[in-house]
């Protein structure tokens, strides 16, 4: 069983993604925003595979997120380029596992992906000559967001770095 | 006979890489064709021990007594006006279904919530969702087992609503906050701060009279509209049990 656990953790963690943003729990909230779950987990683990293979992963973690969510903006072109940044700090070998950097790694990969998204959301309303009322409540969304993730990102992060790694040093 | 012919390693199929090429967009292949409702219904069996409970119910039921004062006032007035009008849809107790919140998000970009009835119980989409206080949203899609419902706030939604007291029909529009814009498409309009906001009452898509929301603020400065801010008068953030206007049924 724990053979099977070990073999299959990035797996069954990339599952567990999609129930996280279901269960969505209210205490660990910020405004009524909750931290950007798939960071946690391409953090970690563009760092061990880099950038190609992260790039690939970040486009099906967007994918199943598109299609969870059955929304009009996607969030595809956001976790695909923090997929490969992420890689390529874990090939330069410029992360040193600190607490600090994990947070600010994911904090900044969060911004990334919530402009791209909320960009997407402000060119629909420009072209629909739409009043740009979402702006302060996106802006809003952003922060929160970005400071939610950064602050909890040294506890899961590191938690799923060390266990990645752990089944990448077995396997190889 | 002796088959003297090795595999080539140079046929794709003999290729690892290959394999994981398709492999990879098989997967993408069925999370699109499956609409992830693979994870949603394994997500309705696991969070089925933590649903609320019971009394809930009786939450639900007090506040629909207010909920009801505003229906009375605006359908005494309904019924002598429809006498003279068309016949319009009716609407009876028995398409209505209790249903609970099995997972809400209302703060982020994405105003849903998703509950424990999908199309099993004959739920379809754009079907109303009416919690403690009026309407809250309308039913985006569906799973055998549940259902995804877009909230009033949702920056996506556009309703079309009717004020009570000027008989004023208008387009609220979800902007993320929890007070919606509403769009009345006309000027120097007797609207006032106070006033009930109420789904339609010749509406084919919403059931009619549904409580929704009251005036909060309005811009008569804006041109060429006057756009007024409405306080939604059910609070997703706090329901735990809803009811669902099944349209179809």
């Amino acid at each position: 069983m724990k053979f099977y656990l070990n073999q299959y953790l990035p797996l069954i963690s990339f599952l567990i993604i999609p129930l996280i943003i279901f269960w969505n729990p209210a205490w660990l909230s910020l405004m009524g925003n909750q931290a950007y779950w798939p960071i946690f987990w391409l953090l970690p683990w563009a760092l061990i595979h880099g950038p190609f293979k992260s790039l690939l992963l970040g486009f099906l973690l967007g994918f199943i997120l598109d299609t969870i969510n059955a929304d009009i903006y996607t969030q595809i072109p956001g976790l695909m380029i923090c997929g490969f940044w992420f890689g390529k700090i874990g090939n330069l070998n410029q992360l040193n596992n600190t607490s600090r950097q994990f947070g600010l790694n994911a904090a900044i990969g969060t911004l990334i992906c919530g402009a791209i998204y909320f960009c997407q959301m402000v060119i629909k309303l420009l072209f629909e000559k739409s009043s740009l009322w979402v702006f302060s409540y996106g802006v809003q969304n952003i922060f929160a967001q970005v400071f939610l993730t950064g602050l909890l990102a040294p506890v899961f992060c590191r938690w799923l770095y060390f266990l990645f790694s752990k089944k990448y040093r077995l396997k190889n | 006979m002796v088959n003297f012919r090795r595999p080539s390693p140079s046929r794709w199929w003999n290729d690892r890489k290959s394999w994981i090429v398709v492999l990879f967009f098989l997967i993408l292949l069925i999370v699109r064709l499956s609409k992830t409702y693979i994870f949603r219904d394994v997500y309705y069996f696991i969070s089925k021990p933590f649903w609320p409970g019971e009394y809930q119910q009786e939450i639900l039921r007090k506040s629909a007594n207010q909920e009801l004062n505003i229906k009375l006032n605006q359908l005494e007035r309904d019924n002598l006006r429809l006498r003279r009008l068309l016949d319009l849809q009716n609407f009876s107790r028995d398409n209505k279904l209790n249903s609970s919140v099995i997972s809400r998000n209302t703060g982020s970009w994405w105003k849903k919530i998703l509950l424990n009835k999908g199309s099993q119980n004959g739920v379809s989409t754009g079907d109303a969702v009416i919690g403690p206080g009026g309407l809250i949203g309308i039913v985006e899609n569906t799973s055998k087992l549940t259902s995804s419902v877009k909230l009033l706030t949702s920056p996506n939604s556009k309703v079309g609503v009717w004020n009570q007291r000027v008989n004023l029909h208008g387009l609220l529009i979800g902007v993320g906050t929890k007070t919606p814009k509403l769009i009345f498409y006309s000027k120097n309009i007797d609207v006032q701060i106070g006033d009930y906001i109420l789904s339609s009452p010749a509406s084919t898509i919403l059931p009619p009279n549904i409580p929704i929301g009251i005036i909060q603020s309005v811009d008569n400065e804006s041109k060429p509209n006057t756009i007024a801010t409405v306080q939604l008068t059910a609070q997703p953030e706090a329901i735990d049990w809803v009811q669902i206007f099944r349209m179809s049924y």
